[in-house]
Formats: C-alpha cells, sequence, structure tokens
C-alpha cells in the first residue's frame, strides 16, 4: 500500500513535468543565454527597417565583386540577339560540367520539362500543368544562348531560375539542355 | 581502585566534583534552558550580516562579477581567499575528532563535539564561493559529471576545481555522517530527558531510536574508528587539493612543491585557532569550566604553537627556494611580496602567523585564557592575509610587466565575507543552543580515569562509589534539611506573589512530581509556604531568581526545567 503511494507519488509528478511540454509551440528553455542571436540573422525580422525582414534589396546600378550584369534586355529582342550568344565554359571541361549540368536540371528542371526533355515532366503527366514543349520541338529553335536567355528570365509560364541558379550553373544547365535537345533529334 | 594505573602526572580532565548525572545535567542545561538576552542579541546581530550577505550574493549573481573588485588581471582574490580560509578553519573540527581519536588523546572529548560543528558550518561557507565566484552558477551542475543530452559531454579530470568539488563535497558528508554518529548517544541522552512533548519528539526523530545496547556500543566504537581512520587522510587531502589549485599553476609564487603540506599545517593552525576563540567564549557562556580546563586550551595552544612553528618554516623555505632558484620571476614575487604595494598584508600575515605563536613557548602566556583568545584571533586574522598575499600578490604582477595592477575590494566582496561570518554564527549559535556541546558520552567514559572526583579518590585509595545504606540517607537529609535556613520576611514576600496555601481549605500537592523538584527541594519549597501546583505556575522570572536566592540551591535550575509550566501541566490533571 505504502509502495503504491510512494510510486503514485513519483508518477504524477513525471505526469505533471510532461504535460508542460507543449508540441504546438516551442519548448521550455533553461537559462537561454547565447539561444538568442545578438546580432543580424540573415532572414531575421526586424522593427527598425520598412520591409520588416533584415534582409534588404541592394541599391540599384550596383555591382557587387564577382558579378557581372547580364548584358541582354528581358524581351524578344534581347532573346534573339542571346541566341548567338556561345557558352563562356571551358570547352575541354565540358564532360564535368554537362555531368553538373545534368544534376541541376534534374532539380529545377526536370519536374516540368521532363527528364529527357521531351516536356513530359512529373507535373505534366499529373496535368498540374499543361503545355510545357519538348526541346527538340523544330519551332521553338532553342540555342544554348536563348536557353541561358530563359532561364535568366524565364519566358510566358515559366519564371526566372537566376535566383537559384549563379552564372556557372545556368550555363552548365543551358549546356545539358542542348545535349538533351540533341538526343531527341537524333 | 588498584586495578586502574595512570601516571601520576597528568591533571584532571573533569575538574570538580562532577558525577556521571552532573555530567548531564551541565550539557543538556542550555538545551533545556531558554535562551537569554545576550543570545538573542549576538543572534540578531549574527543574522543581520546573514541577511546582507545573502543580499550581496542576490546581487552579484544577478548583475554580474564585475560588482567585485576582481580585473583582468587579478582574477581571483576576496572570492577564493575566503574558500581557502573557510576550509582551512574547518579542519581542525575533523582533526580534534578523527587525528586526536587515532592517537587516544582524552582530551579531545570535551572539544571534538564543537570543534565538528564548527567544521561543518565553515564547510558550508566555504562550499558558497565556489557557486557564486562562477560567471553562471546556474550551471554549476555542470561540474558534475552526469550523463546528458550533449552526446555525454564529461568533465575534464585533470583541473584542481574539480578535484576541489569532488574534495569538498566528500569532506562535509563525511564530517557530517561522523559529527551526527556521535551525536545519537547525546540526543538520545535529551531525548530522555526531555520533558516538553516537542523537545521529546524531535530529539527521538534526530537520536535514530539510540538505546545504548552493548552491542550498539561496540559497534559505535568500531564506526568512529573506522571513520576516524578515513577521516585522517581526508583532511591532509582536501586541504592538498585546495592547495593545488595554485601548486600546479605556473605563476610565480603560486608554482611550488611546498604548498600541500604547508597548506595543511596552515590550515590546522588556522581551525585550532577559531576553535580556541569559540571555546574560551563558550566554556564561559554554557558554564563548561569543568570541562574545558585551562589545559585544554593549553594543549590546543601548544597545537597552534606547533602549527604556527611548521608554518613558519614554510615560508622561510620559499623565501630560500626563490633565492635558491635563481629565477628572476620567482625572486621578484617574494621581493615584491616585502616589498610590492602589498607590503603591509605580508606583514601583518608574517607577524600574526610567525611571531605570535611564538609567545606560547612561555607558560605563563599559553595557561592564560585572556592571551590565548587574543592571540587565537590574531592567528585567523594572520592566516586571512596568508592567502590575500598568496593568491593577489601573486597574481598583480607577475611574467608581462604590461599586465600589472593592483586590487581592491568593493562592498559586494566584503559583504559576502562578512555574510558567510554572520552564517557561521547564526548556525553555530543555533547549535549550541540544540546540540548537546560536549560529547556526553565520551566525557563520561574517560570521568572515572581523568574526572578529580574519581581521581582523587583513587588516589585516596577509597572506593569510587559506595552503596548508600538507607539509615545513612535518612540521618544525611535530616541534617540538611535542618541546614536550610529560610529568611521570614523574603519568604513571605514570594508567598505575596505566588498566594498563600491554607491548610484548612486546600489540599497539598505532591511536588516532586515536577521535574527538577526532589525530596529535598519540596521540603524547602514547604519551608517557604509553597504546597501546591498552583502556587508553582505562578512563577515567573522575577519569581524563580527570589527563588534562587532564598534557597541557593542549584540557580537557574527552576527556570531551565519550567517549572511553572510544568505545574500548570499537572494542576490541570490533578
Amino acid at each position: 500500500m505504502k509502495n503504491i503511494l510512494k510510486i503514485g507519488i513519483v508518477f504524477t509528478a513525471v505526469l505533471a513535468m510532461v504535460s508542460c511540454a507543449d508540441k504546438d509551440s516551442p519548448n521550455y528553455q533553461y537559462m537561454p543565454n547565447m539561444y538568442f542571436p545578438v546580432g543580424y540573422e540573415t532572414y531575421q525580422q526586424v522593427d527598425f527597417l520598412p520591409s520588416g525582414s533584415e534582409a534588404l534589396q541592394p541599391a540599384e546600378n550596383t555591382i557587387s565583386r564577382g558579378w557581372l550584369p547580364y548584358e541582354f534586355a528581358n524581351d524578344l529582342a534581347g532573346k534573339d540577339m542571346a541566341r548567338l550568344q556561345a557558352s563562356p565554359l571551358d570547352s575541354l571541361n565540358a564532360e564535368a560540367n554537362l555531368a553538373k549540368g545534368k544534376e541541376l536540371y534534374d532539380i529545377y528542371c526536370a519536374i516540368c520539362h521532363g527528364a529527357n526533355g521531351a516536356g513530359q515532366g512529373t507535373l505534366v503527366k499529373r496535368e498540374k500543368i499543361l503545355g510545357v514543349p519538348s526541346y527538340a520541338d523544330v519551332a521553338r529553335n532553342i540555342t544554348v544562348g536563348s536557353t541561358y536567355h530563359t532561364i535568366y528570365y524565364g519566358l510566358n509560364s515559366m519564371g526566372s531560375y537566376a535566383g537559384q541558379l549563379n552564372f556557372e550553373e545556368r550555363w552548365q544547365v543551358a549546356e545539358y539542355v542542348m545535349k538533351l535537345k540533341q538526343d531527341l533529334t537524333k | 581502585m588498584a586495578s586502574h594505573y595512570e601516571a601520576p602526572i597528568r591533571k584532571p580532565l573533569v575538574i570538580g566534583d562532577k558525577d556521571y548525572h552532573d555530567v548531564s545535567v551541565d550539557i543538556a542545561a542550555p538545551i533545556e534552558g531558554r535562551a537569554n538576552r545576550q543570545w538573542w542579541i549576538v543572534f540578531s546581530i549574527a543574522l543581520a550580516a546573514l541577511l546582507w550577505g545573502i543580499g550581496a550574493i542576490i546581487y552579484t549573481i544577478s548583475t554580474g562579477i564585475g560588482t567585485w573588485g576582481l580585473n583582468k588581471t587579478v582574477n581571483w582574490a576576496w572570492d577564493i581567499t575566503n574558500f581557502v580560509w573557510w576550509v582551512g578553519i574547518g579542519h581542525a573540527g575533523t582533526l580534534i575528532s578523527a587525528v586526536l581519536l587515532l592517537f587516544r588523546q582524552k582530551w579531545r572529548m570535551a572539544i571534538n563535539r564543537s570543534a565538528e560543528a564548527m567544521t561543518i558550518f565553515s564547510v558550508i561557507q566555504a562550499g558558497l564561493f565556489p557557486i557564486i565566484h562562477m560567471g553562471r552558477p546556474w550551471l554549476a551542475y555542470w561540474v558534475v559529471p552526469i550523463p546528458n543530452q550533449f552526446g555525454s559531454l564529461w568533465v575534464n579530470f585533470n583541473s584542481p576545481l574539480l578535484w576541489d568539488v569532488f574534495a569538498i563535497s566528500t569532506y562535509l558528508s563525511v564530517s557530517l555522517v561522523f559529527w551526527w554518529t556521535g551525536l545519537l548517544p547525546d540526543f538520545a541522552m535529551i531525548r530522555d530527558r526531555a520533558v516538553k512533548p516537542f523537545q521529546k519528539k524531535i530529539y527521538s526523530l534526530v537520536s535514530f531510536g539510540w538505546t545504548g545496547r552493548a552491542k550498539d556500543w561496540q559497534r559505535f566504537e568500531e564506526v568512529s574508528l573506522v571513520l576516524a581512520g578515513l577521516a585522517t587522510p581526508l583532511v591532509l587531502s582536501v586541504h592538498t587539493i585546495v592547495s593545488f589549485d595554485f601548486a600546479t599553476s605556473v605563476i610565480p609564487g603560486w608554482h611550488t612543491t611546498i604548498f600541500p603540506p604547508y597548506f595543511v599545517a596552515g590550515a590546522i593552525f588556522s581551525g585550532f585557532a577559531m576553535v580556541q576563540t569559540l571555546l574560551i567564549i563558550m566554556r564561559k557562556v554554557c558554564n563548561l569550566e569543568a570541562y574545558i580546563t585551562v589545559q585544554h586550551i593549553e594543549l590546543m595552544n601548544i597545537i597552534i604553537m606547533v602549527t604556527g612553528s611548521i608554518v613558519g618554516c614554510a615560508y622561510i623555505t620559499e623565501l630560500f627556494i626563490a633565492w635558491y632558484s635563481g629565477v628572476e620571476y620567482e625572486q621578484y614575487a617574494f621581493l615584491n611580496r616585502a616589498t610590492g604595494p602589498y607590503w603591509w598584508a605580508y606583514l601583518l600575515m608574517m607577524s600574526c602567523n610567525v611571531v605570535s605563536p611564538q609567545v606560547m613557548w612561555f607558560k605563563k602566556i599559553r595557561t592564560s585564557i585572556v592571551i590565548s583568545f587574543v592571540i587565537s584571533i590574531v592567528v585567523n586574522i594572520g592566516m586571512w592575509f596568508e592567502r590575500f598575499v598568496i593568491i593577489v600578490t601573486s597574481l598583480h604582477r607577475d611574467y608581462l610587466p604590461s599586465s600589472w595592477t593592483m586590487f581592491s575590494p568593493t562592498f559586494v566582496d566584503i559583504g559576502i565575507f562578512i555574510g558567510t561570518i554572520g552564517f557561521f554564527f547564526v548556525l553555530f549559535l543555533l547549535y549550541a543552543r540544540t546540540f548537546p556541546v560536549i560529547a556526553q558520552a565520551e566525557v563520561k567514559s574517560i570521568l572515572k580515569s581523568s574526572g578529580s572526583k574519581y581521581k582523587t579518590l583513587r588516589d585516596a585509595g577509597k572506593p569510587l562509589y559506595q552503596m548508600p545504606s538507607g539509615k545513612a540517607q535518612m540521618k544525611e537529609t535530616k541534617a540538611e534539611s535542618a541546614s536550610v535556613q529560610i529568611p521570614r520576611a523574603e519568604a513571605s514576600d514570594l508567598l505575596s506573589k505566588l498566594g498563600t496555601f491554607d491548610p484548612s481549605k486546600d489540599k497539598a500537592d505532591d511536588l516532586k512530581k515536577v521535574k527538577g523538584i526532589g525530596p529535598k527541594m519540596e521540603k524547602t519549597l514547604n519551608q517557604i509556604g509553597i504546597y501546591t501546583f498552583a502556587q508553582v505556575s505562578r512563577m515567573t522570572e522575577a519569581e524563580y531568581n527570589m527563588l534562587d536566592e532564598l534557597t541557593g540551591a542549584f540557580p537557574g535550575r527552576a527556570q531551565r526545567d519550567d517549572w511553572a509550566g510544568q505545574a500548570k501541566k499537572l494542576n490541570k490533571k490533578s
């Protein structure tokens, strides 16, 4: 009887402590000395900036070290001019670039365009979106430069991927797309 | 008793005409009586100091260590000084109870209880400092190697500060167990004498059902001996470990191999001085002069003198080695101590620790209670400065002159130290009123061999105890009752306050039912005119004093036993 009482007391105490934890809110902390940043974290909310976020837009027309602006405009004329541009990547590294390009393509592009570029990605098959053309479409007549332009600015329903991929990665993907086109038209 | 041989050179350790009962009564007196006004005054002062210290500690912890006078160079000062000082004071208790037990020193018996209490209370004070000098004391539990969620992150066992944790906590727990075990028979004595039910309840709880059977006593002795055997290396190792805090460092003035024994000697030195300070007061306040005799004080003075000389030797050794080493940093460290900005602290330490105990070579001085008292305080001041000098003078000037600085404490540093002194005395004063301050069981074990009453009987060749024959007792009572003369005027004065007894209306009570009133006292009371419980129950402090003056026997006894309270209860019952 005494033992049951003791076990009961311990059980209740444990239950009482466990019951304070709530899955829907962060748990209790013991002395959170250096848990919260004193400096500003990248996407932290701040009150004193107009955007409410620590992440601000850079001033327009500024050029940061290691980056150059894209010289073609976001319109059809720009795209036509871009069509003639060749890939600046080292052709001796073509294989490595294609491998990297495949990796990136499978992450960012294959979901709509399909792993082989025939416009039969998972989303198209499931009919979430329609009207994704094949790279082999003659009317499109894509080149490595126009692919780069499309990745950079997007086209019609497709959005820009300039935020996801950097300069080199965009060219790697463009080169890989040209390879897919080649395979499709074989 | 021819069977017992004791060298005639030995002086009695219990003086006066004390038998077993007297020992119990004398030792139980402070517990059974009420605290007097002086006790309350001293207690209030100590309590105020404690509260002030608590305030200072809370301020430190909530605001930060920056409230102290520490700086980047001198990052240990009053905190660790006080820590080492309190730990050192705590060493005498275990030394007295353990080492002197191993050496079969009978004189330890009158002082070991209070010395151990002092140990425990001062180790508690010491234990505060390692916590409160931490920057983040709420994470202090990280020093304990407990399995945890940081991939079972462990402590590093290479730091003497971690050894300190183990040393101090082991020391405190072993001392506590040793002390409490010794207290069991004494608590049982208080329990068996207790009149008030609450007191009885408490002392039954703390005496763990001690009945004093032969088997209990046999095991009790064995446990005491084993614990004494364990405590002795503990005493030596604890302060050694504390000294490692400094000795294992690379700081000139700290890095020394002499520290372990030298700190231990210093600890015994300061600890005995503190015991001396406390016991000289206690023997007076608690009327224990018969147990804590001048011989005890003299023997403690001799230990103070011996350990003081060891410390003196250590100082000289340090100075010699510094000169002999040829290390400029080491030489400068000692030059700085003697002639630097803290020369006064060094001078105080040298004069208090080296010079003052040397006067104990003179018997006149070491048997003088007043001088012993003064020197015991001087020694503790000196030992505080020893730690201060070692810590601060070595830190404030070491390898890089660009890091040289000074240290001065803030009121928070000082406040915390005062607080610990207050806390110590709060504990000690409470102890003195609730614990048997002398191990009566042990004193009774030496009473027949070393008590002056029995020594005289033995020397005279008389038996130590004689069965009282009935006739003789009768005669004695008669003779004694005749000898008490009660002045009429005062007696009627007392009666006017307590109420007179009218034999025609009232019935006389059996006053012997009141604990503390024997047949003899009853007769005396009857002579005065006190016959009933009702009369006794009206007594207050003034009446007690009048009664004491009238009877002249056992002053303060009536008040201690609370005759009035007892009579009130008995009156209700009848």
